[in-house]
């Protein structure tokens, strides 16, 4: 099998760095962002690197794990990294849930940022 | 409350668009894509609107009934729009499973466009 593309190298090194830095110390991952991204957390939007770390600091939980159930990775028209994730977390004592987010990356000064980030639990009205 | 912003107004309609013709008639999907058009489909890769509708049209059921639980849109760096849905869909007489899509749209020629998309249905192994 031959090496895989660049993005998904790219996509797949940044979704591992993230959730690691996410479940350890979620204060730290303010680098990875700059003024001009957007986070859309469970329908609330955050604009700017300061204020995405700041709710990311506050969540109301102290231990979480995610879990990676499949990753996708593609380049955009416009030479960015679209990466979509599924998966599981627990956060403190909490049952597992399932969660969907997905981020965009772009090369600002030969390091990759994330402009996009959206995240959901997957919750859905039964009945 | 002031109006919905731009983005939202586009993707939100381009989302409803999608979800009705898939549907109903899910081969007149072709216009939404163009041949730079990439998409994941439970990991499968495909490109251009000719592979991307190919695939559409002979997923093996017959019926597909699609319920929106969310849906997210952001504007790009680049002028794009970036749409996370999260729903459940039922197809044929299937249990209902809950599912995630992500689009990127391009205003191309003054239309706009699908130039990426993923789906995935939310299936853990427990």
């Amino acid at each position: 099998m031959g090496e895989k593309p660049i993005w998904e190298q790219i996509g797949s090194s940044f979704v591992q760095h993230y959730y690691q830095l996410f479940d350890t110390d979620r204060t730290q991952l303010g680098a990875i962002y700059i003024d001009a991204s957007c986070l859309t957390w469970e329908g609330q939007q955050f604009q700017g690197k300061a204020a995405i770390v700041e709710k990311l600091s506050t969540l109301p939980f102290l231990k979480i794990a995610h879990s990676i159930t499949a990753q996708d990775h593609q380049p955009t028209p416009d030479s960015c990294i679209m990466s979509m994730v599924v998966g599981q977390l627990k956060a403190d004592e909490d049952p597992i849930m399932g969660f969907h987010q997905s981020f965009i990356l772009k090369n600002i000064n030969d390091a990759w940022v994330c402009t996009n980030d959206m995240f959901r639990l997957a919750l859905h009205n039964f009945g």
